[in-house]
């Protein structure tokens, strides 16, 4: 089952800035890299894996990330059931997928926290924890970079214009959620 | 600090990085004939030259990928980053 037991309490608002959990969203960590995988991968989800550095590509049911040359994440857009973590795109790929021996499929659903960041100051408070130069990233909306963040591994996805969302992991969520919060209050 | 252009990533901040010792040290294909010195041999000695120096470098907080590179050891200047499997420039 997926674990409930959310990080934020509440919805953060900061000037500029708001903090929300969003969850339960469904994240596969997929790796692979001949073309028969990536064939599978896009005729089975229905979009193509962005192959290039740092970037990201979205249908209407998933976005998928690239994090390294073979090595993708893709999340559902919309969030999932609560009721139960049985995921039919996970159960399809890890038949076409992992075994026929193609690559991976991995359901990181529960390890990945997605927190969303929505305002004017997001690059502002990143920038003030997280060694990662913003300056392209923020023109370039769908760009996905993993970085350090308080020292805090973290995947930050450029979902839209003045919104980013940051996948963290569950057991450092917290902690990440003090720093922003500390933060932004000085923001 | 300074700035590591990841063949993957592209530039980074050397924070997210590792290094992973001199580069190019070949293990050896018979290690049960070897006495006790080579085997140390192999195993500990590294040439810690002031210079340009090969070197292994990972990039754990990004894409996990490990490279080479060649790094002048006295001033940290970075002359060329290669990736994995890719031949050692001759000098």
């Amino acid at each position: 089952m997926l674990n409930y037991n959310s990080s934020l309490k509440e919805d953060k608002n900061y000037q500029g800035l708001t903090v929300r959990e969003i969850s339960p969203i469904m994240k596969l960590n997929l790796r692979g890299k001949s073309r028969d995988f990536l064939t599978t991968i896009g005729k089975n989800i229905n979009m193509i894996l962005p192959m290039e550095a740092n970037t990201s590509s979205s249908s209407d049911n998933y976005t998928s990330m690239w994090l390294s040359p073979d090595e993708w994440m893709v999340l559902s857009n919309k969030i999932v059931d609560k009721e139960n973590n049985n995921y039919d795109i996970e159960k399809l790929l890890f038949n076409k997928i992992s075994k026929t021996k193609l690559g991976s499929v991995t359901d990181i659903s529960d390890q990945f926290v997605m927190i969303n960041l929505n305002g004017e100051k997001i690059f502002d408070l990143m920038s003030s924890g997280c060694p990662f130069d913003f300056s392209d990233f923020r023109l370039k909306v769908g760009s996905v970079t993993q970085t350090l963040l308080t020292h805090i591994d973290v995947i930050i996805h450029h979902k839209e214009a003045n919104s980013v969302n940051l996948f963290v992991r569950r057991s450092f969520s917290e902690h990440l959620m003090s720093w922003i919060n500390d933060s932004a209050s000085r923001l | 600090m300074f700035i590591i252009n990841c063949p993957y990533c592209g530039d980074r901040d050397q924070s997210e990085f590792k290094a992973g010792g001199e580069a190019h040290i070949e293990r050896p294909k018979q290690p049960t004939e070897l006495s006790d010195d080579e085997w140390a041999e192999y195993l500990f000695m590294r040439k810690n030259i002031k210079g340009d120096q090969f070197e292994r470098w990972n990039h754990t907080h990004g894409c996990r990928k490990w490279f080479n590179m060649v790094r002048d050891t006295s001033n940290d200047e970075i002359k060329l980053i290669y990736k994995m499997g890719e031949k050692p420039p001759t000098k």
